[in-house]
């Protein structure tokens, strides 16, 4: 009998693979997790990976690159190059973490980093909060404009009259904006990504910036000048330093100081020159001879040969960012249905007869909400910074990022897919319980077999929606740099200042990754509906004499 | 005769409004006892009391003699015992015919898959829905969901099984199918409380009748006693609108 048999015992075995599976997700995340540094032998190194030439990304480890912590990429540039020297000299491994520029400080707190090296000057502001080693490269301020444009022969800050000028957030270079006469003080940038592509498109007259970036930015995209001042900004002498950032009373400060009084001078100005020279947008301009296409790098203009190029290069790092972002989203979808559908579960028990349980209840409920209201009430953008920077500061804990990022995105999903669990809950007709409740079923043997099923296909078109979401809104995640697409794309733009092409390269992979889940789910909702119509048993089945089942009622 | 199910100055309030009024009541092994009154007189909440779908305001119940409103007893421990036919049927809607009958032996009383499925097997052919194992609720008629509702039941082995007026929500062509399930199942001696509108069923099969009247049994006996002699004057005013 049964030679086809359906229902629930399917539905069991599928939801079986979905667990194991995702414990499998879960053993290898804790895996990389509890891959933790001794940090006796390592000298970590926080920078943004993302200033040219002190620092930046590359995807080989050509020139004395270092690989990036938890990527597959690599980090070049005059600070990698120090950053080296010190690590040898203190013994120790290098290792390099990528971070934003207004999350280094954070890092190096809470404990996550030992030292910043990322063209930071030792400002007093800076001093409060952090120790900064002596100086180990100097520089001076210049201006990036647009080349032929009305600011492009000034000599003088009085020149910039008139002018929309820009620059990096929480620097000195933001601040003598002010000492520029009649200037237009636009908004801080994040950064010198984003500046690029403010003066390209005109946003902005022109930016302010130091020497070794202005001839990067020169060099990288020739409708750019750099302009340097004959009578320019006054500056305090610790601006235009740069300096290693140590967490005060560093056991580290004295060697690094050490380390730093035996390289010359001249040997900071050759490495600076070599990071010039080496920096990803320069070489690229070189070796176009074997990609097939010849493109002019330094053409400002749009171009689909751009587009191919940009793939051809970083494919890679594009297609690790996706699936960094897809497991993201996939794991917190999961995690974050699962959570939602035990609140559902919690929220709908009856009220218990027993005093003790209706109180137990009710406080359970009420942190239940509390939990919802605050998840679904901030952004996850804030959330994340709170979470991941908090947890160190507050208790220690030194989480893996990619899990701090699952962490993140499963409880935000949780908080929404409760409530749409609950709902789905409650549009269940009441006699389907009440049937369950009749054949002797509890609450959860109700919820598991005959409520949660219904309940699942149901919201199966709201958890894909969640799913969507996740896939598009773990781009905020790269605040703690996790290597998503969007930080990879970052990254990319700010190697090849080629802006719209590599978000629009990223912008096709968003909508392919979301359009092909959409669709997976849709055939998956088909599935689950099962055939429309059903197979009558045709040959007769072996009619049971019905003395047999009287036999049996009366056991 | 043996007792099953006592109920003893039963009452039952929503809020202030009594729908059940100090009701008293025995349900002997072997005996089908049919429940009839009109709409809203209490005959669902009276049924919905005895499986603890809803919960007493008074009185009590005892089962084989043992009182199940103390707290030692555990109110799904009993349920196994009492089989319930809902007028909506009920069907679980994410189960198949077969997966309907099987999931609360599975679940509740621990069978194997095995024993399960030849049990589901049984009572689904005992009402006429083998043939139909791999259907979906929503792809059967009304009266073969209520079939299948019955077979859904049968399935748990129970002691007693109630049904709350099982061929009201059906198109009359498929009354005939259930009634005559239901009176096949009398006829193997299954103990049975129903709630009936079908004022022939119950002459031909009840062995007793109990006619409600806001929330009261007004007057109860043998069929030929209540249709043929009834003694209250709301029993005859019912009688004399239904059978008309
Ligand atoms: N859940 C409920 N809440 C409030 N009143 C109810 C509820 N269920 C039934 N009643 C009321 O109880 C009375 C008896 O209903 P019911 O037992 O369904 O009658 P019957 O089955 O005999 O038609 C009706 O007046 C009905 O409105
Ligand atoms: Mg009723």
């Amino acid at each position: 009998m049964g030679k086809k048999k359906e229902g629930v015992f399917d539905v069991r075995k599928k939801i079986g693979y979905l667990f194991s599976m995702f414990a499998v997700i879960v053993v290898l995340i804790s895996g990389c997790g509890g891959a933790g540094d001794s940090k006796d032998d390592t000298f970590v190194v926080g920078m943004e990976a993302g200033y040219a030439p002190f620092n930046w990304t590359q995807s080989t480890d050509a020139n004395g690159a270092v690989k990036i912590d938890g990527s597959a990429d690599y980090a070049g540039g005059y600070d990698v190059a120090l950053a080296q020297k010190v690590a040898d000299g203190l013994g120790k491994k290098l290792v390099i973490v990528k971070t934003e520029w207004d999350g280094l400080i954070p890092a190096l707190t809470s404990g996550k980093i030992d030292a910043v090296m990322a063209g930071m000057s030792p400002t007093d502001e800076r001093r409060q909060s952090i120790d900064f080693s002596e100086n180990y490269y100097k520089s001076h301020l210049v201006l990036v404009v647009k080349k032929g444009g009305a600011y492009d022969q000034a000599t003088s800050l009085q020149d910039f009259s008139g002018a929309k000028i820009t620059a990096q957030l929480n620097t000195f270079h933001y601040s003598v904006i002010d000492q520029m006469p009649g200037v237009v003080k636009e908004t801080a940038m994040d950064n010198f990504s984003s500046m690029r592509v403010a003066l390209q498109s005109g946003v902005i007259d022109g930016y302010i910036s130091e020497l070794p970036e202005g001839i990067t930015a020169e060099a990288a995209n020739n409708s750019f000048k750099m302009i340097e001042l004959e009578d320019g900004f006054q500056t305090a002498e610790e601006d235009t330093d740069t300096a290693v950032g140590l967490v005060k009373n560093s056991a580290l400060k004295a060697d690094v100081n050490q380390i730093l009084a035996e390289i010359s001078e001249e040997e900071r100005a050759d490495l600076m020159e070599a990071a010039i020279k080496n920096q990803p947008a320069e070489t690229d301009t070189e070796d176009d001879a074997d990609s097939g296409t010849v493109i002019d790098a330094k053409d400002s203009s749009l171009s689909f040969a751009w587009i191919v190029k940009i793939v051809s290069e970083n494919g890679p790092m594009f297609l690790r960012g996706a699936g960094v972002t897809l497991l993201i989203a996939l794991v917190g979808t999961i995690i974050g249905t699962l959570i939602g559908l035990l609140i559902g579960v919690i929220r709908t028990i009856p009220k218990p007869d027993s005093k003790v349980k209706r109180t137990l209840l009710k406080i359970i409920n009420s942190l239940l909400s509390i939990y919802i209201e605050i998840f679904r009430g901030t952004p996850m953008i804030v959330q994340a910074m709170v979470i991941y920077y908090g947890s160190a500061l507050a208790f220690g804990v030194d989480m893996n990022r990619l899990f701090a990022a699952i962490f993140i995105v499963s409880i935000n999903t949780g908080a929404y897919m409760s409530e749409i669990v609950r709902g789905g809950i409650l549009s269940i007709d009441k006699g389907q319980f009440e049937a369950a409740h009749a054949i002797g079923m509890n609450h959860l043997q109700t919820m598991k077999n005959v409520v949660l099923p219904q309940v699942m296909r149901n919201i199966l078109p709201a958890t894909g929606n969640e799913f969507v979401i996740n896939i598009k809104d773990t781009s905020v995640l790269n605040v703690i740099s996790v290597t998503e697409l969007y930080f990879q794309t970052k990254s990319v733009a700010g190697n090849n200042f080629r802006y719209f092409e590599s978000f629009f390269v990223a912008c096709v992979i968003y909508f392919i990754m979301t359009f092909t889940v959409t669709r997976i789910l849709r055939a998956i909702e088909k599935r689950l509906d099962g055939p429309e119509n059903y197979v009558v048993i045709q040959n007769q089945m072996q009619v049971q004499a019905v003395e047999n089942t009287v036999k049996r009622e009366e056991d | 005769m043996e007792k099953i199910i006592e109920v003893k100055h039963l009452s039952k309030k929503f809020g202030t409004h009594e729908v059940l009024k100090d009701i008293d009541f025995t349900v002997n092994k072997g005996e089908v006892v049919c429940v009839i009154g009109s709409s809203g007189s209490g005959k669902s909440t009276l049924l919905r009391c005895v499986n603890l779908l809803e919960k007493l305001t008074g009185g009590t119940i005892l089962y084989q003699g043992d009182d199940i409103m103390k707290d030692t007893h555990n109110v799904e421990e009993y349920r196994k015992h009492l089989g319930m036919v809902f007028q909506q049927f009920n069907l679980f809607n994410n189960h198949d015919v077969l997966s309907n009958c099987m999931v609360g032996q599975i679940k509740v009383l621990k069978r194997t898959k095995e024993e399960a499925e030849q049990t589901a097997l049984e009572y689904l052919n005992l009402v006429g829905m083998a043939q139909y194992i791999h259907a979906k609720p929503s792809q059967l008629s009304g009266g073969q969901k209520q079939r299948v509702a019955i077979a859904r039941a049968l399935s748990m082995n129970p002691d007693v099984m109630l049904f709350d007026e099982p061929t009201s929500a059906l198109d009359p062509e498929m009354v005939g199918e259930v009634l005559k399930v239901m009176k096949d199942l009398a006829n193997l001696g299954l103990t049975m409380l129903v709630v009936t509108h079908e004022m022939g069923f119950a002459k031909e099969v009840a062995n007793r009748v109990v006619f409600m009247d806001q929330g009261v049994i007004v007057e109860e006996g043998t069929p030929e006693e209540i249709f043929n002699h009834p003694k209250e004057e709301r029993t005859k005013a019912f009688l004399k609108r239904t059978l008309d």
